[in-house]
């Protein structure tokens, strides 16, 4: 189902029935304020002798609108922003869910950093305009509203004389919010031009140091800093003459009516009130005050008017983005009869395997054609770019395949149920990638009901265990940025033992030894030969001396076969294999 | 900006006034604008103080049995006027204050950025530049805004809480005085909130990044949580950082949602309480209008007043990152009577070099050889032998501990460093792209290259044929650091680069990336050509420029263990001769 935002609001819908309600009592409340200080001026200048008695029972009625605007506020707030928070998450949270199912392809395409942002400032943008735009235009509508109606019921005459400058000031505000909006934009611009230059010359200070351009350098950093100033100036000088427009427009209305009313002010104490198309204008100075007092309450929400189109239409791309982030197609399904691979013997059979990753027209594997047996260990070689790591990727189902191009157990592997699939199979990857996480987390990654026996094992199995052990925090050793760095090896060995602890049909090691010295990976691979035994193992390596042992071994080149077949064979029929093992030899005596 | 994160090694604390005396030292040049713009505050302060008399006397003249319109109107025009300047004034003053701001951020960014220019790469690999970068962008901005905007607002706030309360206070003593406890209390509450608030955004902030360090993390390795069917789990710890962001999110809206509106309250409740003693003190109806304006005049500053003490600290603090900076020495710098050499021959000579990049872990050790001008010479061996830290010595990258490194016949230390780094071109490993034009990345922005010059280096490297297919020739614009050219025409770029510089040592460290093999022949065909230069070095990766060098220096752990000639080394079956099977007969 296509979610927009307003399925998000619906499921919050009484938090912001009760926020709107609160924000419109607040606007209610607010009006009456004014009429307090008309009611006081009037009782001062008419001066009766129990003023005093009047303006405690006023002063009771103030405390308790202030009592009511304080609760209002606060419940507003707590509603609304509560509501647009609840959203902001809601939506992430389905965001996650949905890149989760996104395949690898997607990924490739597709930059970290911009997927990033639309889980940050585009969501938030939504918040902003569900949160603050709800208060801000509810404000605008009802305050506005209830402060024009009360002024029309003073005087229609001073409403109008009022009203003509405001919407100058709507007018006015909407004009400024687009053209600052914009400067901002071009202002940040040209900071992100000033930090790109400088990230760029620092990055690229040897250059800049080897042809001793370190003063021409400077000078165009000056240029970028001068054009920096610049626009800051542009956009403070713009800024701060719109606040002076702003303020000489609510000046002029203000003396407008202070010199009018007063006059008519004046008229009517003379008992002969000014009269425009039969219309008697009857004012107070206490009315005075109070009508001053609801024009005052007007403008805010006439410049907020701008602030809130701003909101929506910041809000309107932003949901846009989100939108067609959680349309996107999920490749990666399974087929409509997927089955379940239970009890899973290891027979894994390439037939005619032919692979193109989508964005290239070069076949990464061509017509790849042989048969692993169940239990068998198997190694791949091959240089490279020659397919290793594409067979993995076809084996893990990161990609789609075509139909009956790779058997499991002779079920086509697009019938095997996905997570299914996955279960069966042992990855060690070729990036030993970790999660920041503690050594014994990332361990039993996949396995979280593992004991600290089994996770100890698999370090064992993996040759770890002493090293872990070393750490002065052990297996909490936290691993990533915020924790200690691992070597490669080590790393690497980690990845191994969190495959292992699967304990799976098929195990499948991407080049995973290459980081480990000689008598580590000795070790790893007898683990392999002793605990590994009769199950299915595939390990991809650069080096001959990690699969010199194996069963057989997989030569590939160029995307095709060049041999499969037992390593005393292989130095017979394969060259490419031929050529690692006497590189391996040379090396060995380095 | 995280200001943990931020931190440099060596950064220390520097006492308060240091910092004061040291930040006064930019200022000074923009003391006649300061001091205008500080008397034009002042007015500013005064007029605006003075503005709600004039409503306050047209109350009590309307209040006047016999009114005077005459004069109420009078006053109205003059309540206009006064406004119209003060809005004048507000506008000349910060303008006044933006223009120097702006003026001291950009000599001070100028200054920073040639400072971090002049420090040592050893320096720089100490750093990391995204901090290096925030000091010269966002630090030098924010310590500025210590004297144009932090004080400036202070001083204006503090002087009209003062201004409007001593109005106040001469309208009626005995009102302000019932007021005080108001005003205290309402500024505790904005500081305690201030205090609190700062908390609660720092643990949002908090929360924020450790969502975003989850979700990178997370994209990235997107792959092993699918293969490892481990979708569900990762669905929890990420519900459990968003649903902790969101309940964070709420502690910042429950502490405004409780602060705004009890200052709200606050303010209404002291508007009840000023009219009803009002009446009781006997005030006018004018005088009570007045306090009824004043005290909203008086609120906004009160409870801005605390934010401006974080903001105080925040100016403070970038300050003294600054000085912390500029308070490191470049390292290498040039001796005082180091001399200029025009023209170099090109010998260059080791004499017993040892150096280390951290003390006592030796990449050289006692490396001794000469080349002669015009002679190429080869540096193989194993990774992390020194092949590269030799080159880098040569153009005085680093200092060496033990032995000296001369160029003809002269050390290098008492050469000046910028016409020492002019004669020898070096063509580094990772060849480094601009932004902009295929042009401006030859001639590194330099615009005394004529096209012709251009056009001619590009031909003597091979790289004309590769550039005159671009749609654009050589204003082709380089895409994200060179994304759209291959590793190989890059290195000719490279050398193109070095080419119009006219140097008289060359100094090269091959790509080890696959190249394909048309533009290897043009790179080849290059290097020949680029031999009969001068005096040229090469970290050697390929075959061809092993085959031609005049000398081939064999390095094991930072140490000579055989040289001479391709084909002698060959016919001695040593260490270079399996070196050689192994890394170019693959």
């Amino acid at each position: 189902m296509k979610k927009t935002v307003s399925y998000y609001v619906k499921k919050y819908i009484w938090l912001f029935a009760i926020g709107i309600a609160a924000d419109i009592m607040v606007d209610l409340a607010q009006t009456y304020v004014p009429e307090f200080l008309g009611a006081i001026v009037d009782i001062v200048s008419i001066g009766s002798d129990n003023a005093l008695m009047e303006v405690s029972g006023l002063m009771k009625k103030l405390l308790l609108i202030a009592l009511i605007l304080m609760a209002g506020r606060a419940l507003m707030r707590f509603a609304l922003m509560s509501a647009s928070q609840r959203i902001e998450a809601h939506i992430r949270h389905d965001m996650f869910r949905k890149a989760e199912r996104l395949s690898q392809r997607y990924y490739h395409e597709n930059k970290i950093g911009t997927i990033m942002s639309w889980f940050s400032s585009d969501v938030e943008a939504i918040e902003e305009f569900t949160g603050w735009g709800t208060i801000m235009f509810t404000d605008a509508l009802f305050l506005s509203a209830v402060s024009l109606i009360k002024m029309l019921k003073m005087d229609v005459l001073l409403s109008a004389i009022a009203v003509t400058p405001m919407l100058g000031l709507i007018i006015w505000g909407n004009r400024v919010e687009k053209i600052m909006s914009d400067k901002w934009e071009e202002r940040q611009k040209q900071f992100d031009r000033l930090y790109d230059f400088t990230q760029e010359t620092f990055t690229g200070i040897r250059v800049i140091k080897a042809f001793v351009k370190e003063a021409q350098e400077l000078k165009a950093f000056s240029k970028v800093a001068k054009d920096n100033a610049d626009s800051n100036l542009e956009f403070a000088r713009l800024s701060i003459s719109f606040d002076v427009w702003i303020e000489m427009i609510i000046g002029v209305t203000i003396t407008l009516l202070l010199g009018l009313g007063s006059y008519f002010v004046y008229r009517t104490s003379l008992n002969n009130p000014f009269i425009l198309f039969d219309h008697a204008v009857v004012m107070t100075v206490g009315r005075l005050m109070t009508f001053i007092g609801y024009v005052d309450t007007l403008i805010w929400p006439m410049i907020a008017m701008g602030q809130i189109m701003q909101m929506h239409s910041r809000f309107r791309t932003s949901s846009q983005r989100i939108y067609s982030f959680l349309d996107q197609e999920e490749e990666i399904r399974d087929s409509e009869n997927a089955i379940e691979l239970t009890d899973c013997k290891g027979k894994i059979v390439f037939n005619h395997l032919s692979f193109a990753y989508p964005d290239s027209d070069i076949h990464s594997l061509n017509d790849i054609s042989f048969e692993i047996k169940p239990g068998e260990m198997i190694g791949v070689v091959g240089k490279i770019g020659s397919g290793k790591s594409t067979l993995v990727n076809s084996l893990l189902r990161l990609y789609n395949i075509e139909r009956g191009t790779i058997m499991i157990d002779d079920i086509d592997l697009m019938d095997i149920k996905i997570k299914s699939l996955r279960d069966n199979i042992a990855y060690v990857p070729q990036d030993n990638f970790l999660f920041s996480d503690n050594i014994k987390n990332n361990i039993s990654f996949a396995r979280s009901s593992a004991s600290m026996n089994d996770i100890r094992a698999a370090a064992r199995f993996a040759d770890v265990d002493d090293n872990i052990l070393a750490f002065s925090e052990g297996y909490e050793t936290v691993t990533g940025e915020r924790g200690v760095t691992l070597s490669g090896g080590q790393k690497q060995r980690i990845a191994i033992a969190r495959a292992y602890i699967k304990d799976a049909p098929i195990m499948i090691m991407d080049d995973s030894v290459s980081a480990v010295d000689m008598k580590t990976e000795e070790t790893i691979l007898n683990n392999i030969y002793e605990k590994r035994k009769g199950r299915t193992t595939i390990i991809i390596a650069s080096r001959v001396s990690t699969v010199a042992h194996l069963d057989r071994i997989l030569v590939l080149k160029d995307g095709k076969v060049e041999a499969f077949d037992t390593p005393e064979n292989l130095l017979k029929i394969s060259p490419t294999y031929e050529r690692m093992v006497y590189l391996q030899k040379l090396e060995s005596e380095l | 900006m995280n200001e943990e994160l931020e931190k440099l090694k060596g950064d220390r604390k520097l006492p308060l006034s240091v910092i004061i005396s040291r930040t006064l030292r930019y200022i000074k040049d923009e003391k006649g604008s300061f001091v205008l713009s500080l008397v034009l505050l002042m007015l500013n302060v005064v007029l605006d103080s003075v503005t709600p008399l004039f409503t306050s006397k047209i109350t009590d003249l309307l209040v006047e049995d016999n009114i005077n319109i005459r004069l109420i109107l009078d006053l109205v025009f003059v309540s206009f006027a006064i406004m119209c300047i003060n809005q004048l004034f507000l506008y000349i003053e910060s303008q006044i204050l933006q223009k120097s701001g702006q003026r001291i951020i950009y000599r001070l960014r100028n200054e920073i950025f040639e400072h971090i220019e002049n420090m040592s790469l050893n320096q720089f690999n100490e750093m990391p530049v995204g901090s290096l970068v925030t000091r010269v962008t966002s630090y030098t901005a924010s310590m500025s805004d210590l004297f144009t905007g932090v004080l400036v607002r202070i001083l204006r706030d503090f002087t009209t809480i003062v201004g409007v309360y001593a109005i106040m206070f001469y309208i009626s003593p005995s009102l302000s005085f019932s007021m005080l406890g108001i005003v205290v209390t309402v500024f505790v509450i904005s500081y305690i909130f201030s205090k609190t608030v700062k908390e609660i955004f720092r643990k949002e902030r908090a929360c924020i990044s450790d969502l975003n360090t989850f979700l990178s993390e997370n994209l990235a390795g997107m792959k092993l949580t699918q293969v490892f069917n481990q979708e569900e789990t990762k669905d929890e710890q990420f519900c459990e950082k968003n649903d902790k962001l969101r309940k964070q999110r709420f502690n910042v809206t429950k502490a405004f949602g409780v602060y705004r509106p009890l200052i709200s309250f606050i303010y209404n409740a002291s508007i009840a309480l000023c009219f009803y003693l009002g009446i009781r003190y006997g005030l006018s109806a004018g005088e009570i209008v007045a306090f009824y304006l004043y005290l909203s005049k008086f609120f906004n500053p009160i409870q801005n007043l605390a934010d401006q003490l974080n903001s105080l600290q925040r100016a403070l603090t970038a300050s003294e990152r600054i000085f912390n900076l500029l308070d490191v020495k470049p390292d290498v710098l040039d001796k005082e009577d180091a001399i200029y050499i025009e023209k170099f021959k090109g010998k260059i000579e080791f004499r017993n070099v040892w150096f280390a990049y951290k003390e006592d872990n030796w990449i050289l050790k006692d490396v001794s050889f000469v080349i002669e001008p015009g002679d190429t010479c080869a540096f193989v061996g194993a990774t992390g032998a020194g092949k590269t830290t030799i080159l880098s010595l040569i153009v005085r990258n680093y200092e060496v501990q033990k032995g000296e490194i001369l160029i003809d016949d002269i050390n290098i230390n008492d050469i000046q460093i910028a016409c020492l780094r002019r004669a020898a071109g070096q063509m580094l490993q990772d060849v480094f792209l601009f932004s902009g034009t295929i042009k401006d990345n030859i001639t590194l922005y330099d615009e005394s290259f004529t096209d012709e010059e251009i056009r001619e280096a590009c031909i003597y490297v091979n790289a004309d044929s590769f550039i005159d297919r671009l749609p654009k020739g050589v204003d082709e614009e380089i895409i994200e650091k060179g994304e759209n050219l291959s590793q190989g025409q890059r290195q000719l770029l490279s050398f193109a680069r070095t080419v119009i510089h006219r140097p008289q040592i060359l100094i090269l460290d091959e790509a080890t990336a696959n190249i394909d093999t048309e533009t290897e022949v043009l790179i080849q065909e290059s290097l020949e050509k680029m031999k009969s230069i001068g005096t040229m070095l090469v970290v050697a990766h390929r075959l061809s420029t092993i085959q031609h060098a005049d000398q081939i220096i064999v390095l094991q752990n930072g140490e000579i263990v055989e040289r001479g000639d391709h084909q002698a080394l060959l016919k001695n079956r040593g260490y270079y001769y399996k070196l050689y099977q192994l890394q170019f007969e693959n």
